[in-house]
């Protein structure tokens, strides 16, 4: 597994498709496995409690109001707060304001308010990904946001080379 | 012609005028010297033409710098050496850059220090995940550009994570 030297000279700059995409499956799964986890707790809970058991039926609109809910706090939240989420981190990317200054609480929380209108008409929204010129999906457009590597790719080129001069046979 | 010498000789042993004469001609020279303006007489001084009769070759070639430096106290002097000006003078980022990173971690104990130090198998695995993803990122938008055949180059960030432009 390498860290090609290019990946250096990317850093601060737009990021691509493929990373956005992979960061949003990450916290998609990521988001619902802890929805799972917090109905199997409050279901334990009314079961120690009163003795009867809950299941949660995903058609069940209670549960499809609290999960989109949880999907809007876990993307506001940390949109709002630190501008990236769980997935985003894992793959270095950030969201930041259109001039590239860190993001604005209330961006964050607009964007995450206007994400479902990507999703409309097939996802036309997120073709800004791929074809406009600062890969910029609709709910970016007008959240006035846009999302960068901001991973330290050169400290992880250092890693890599200290890893090979490390495994490397003395002379 | 008063013989200097005199003065050391018991003033019991000495001529009354020669003893006056000495006196008389001390004065002499006290009041001569008082009245001489040694700025003036400098300033009549050519120092150009006198240094042009002085071959500094010969007169270097004289000097025993061995000899020289010995008497120069190192330490004292770099004691007196104010180094924080001469210091802020000095463009350390300019310094840092023409360091060849990889060139000093690959062949200096430096990679083995990193290698120990920083992250483990996560970290390792974080990083190649992210090194792909991007390279898969650069591969797909080469293909968009080329499909949708736009000649203006795209900008590659935003405005203030480009680096500054250099002044003309």
């Amino acid at each position: 597994m390498t860290v090609q030297p290019a990946v250096v000279s990317y850093q601060g700059h737009y990021a691509g498709s493929v990373s956005r995409f992979t960061a949003y499956a990450i916290d998609l799964v990521v988001s619902s496995a802890v929805f799972s986890l917090a109905l199997a707790a409050i279901s334990y809970g009314v079961h120690i409690v009163t003795g009867h058991n809950v299941n949660w039926n995903r058609s069940n609109i209670v549960v499809a109001v609290l999960f989109v809910l949880w999907q809007f706090v876990y993307f506001g939240y940390s949109w709002a707060v630190s501008g990236r989420t769980f997935g985003m981190a894992a793959l270095g990317i950030r969201v930041v304001g259109t001039d590239g200054s860190v993001l604005e609480p209330r961006r964050g929380v607009v964007r995450a308010l206007v994400f479902p209108l990507s999703f409309l008409l097939f996802g036309l929204g997120f073709l800004g990904i791929l074809v406009q010129r600062e890969h910029r999906a609709l709910h970016d457009l007008i959240a006035g946001s846009a999302v960068i590597y901001s991973w330290d790719a050169r400290a992880a080129r250092l890693r890599f080379l200290a890893r090979q001069a490390d495994l490397a046979p003395p002379p | 012609m008063v013989n200097p010498r005199d003065r050391l000789r018991p003033a019991g042993r000495r001529n009354p005028v020669e003893a006056i004469a000495q006196q008389v001609t001390e004065r002499v020279v006290d009041l001569l010297v008082s009245a001489l303006d040694v700025n003036e007489l400098a300033a009549r001084i050519d120092l150009n033409a006198l240094l042009d009769r002085v071959d500094l070759n010969t007169v270097l070639k004289q000097v025993d710098l061995n000899t020289l430096l010995d008497q120069v106290d190192v330490n004292a002097v770099l004691a007196r050496v104010d180094l924080k000006p001469l210091l802020d003078r000095v463009d350390v980022n300019d310094l840092v850059s023409q360091i060849d990173m990889d060139a000093l971690v690959e062949r200096t104990d430096l990679g083995a220090v990193i290698a120990r130090s920083s992250g483990g198998m996560g970290t390792e695995a974080l990083d190649a995940v992210r090194s792909q993803a991007v390279g898969l990122d650069q591969f797909v938008d080469r293909w968009v550009q080329r499909l949708l055949r736009r000649k203006r180059p795209t900008p590659p960030a935003p405005s203030a994570l480009l680096p500054a432009q250099a002044e003309p």
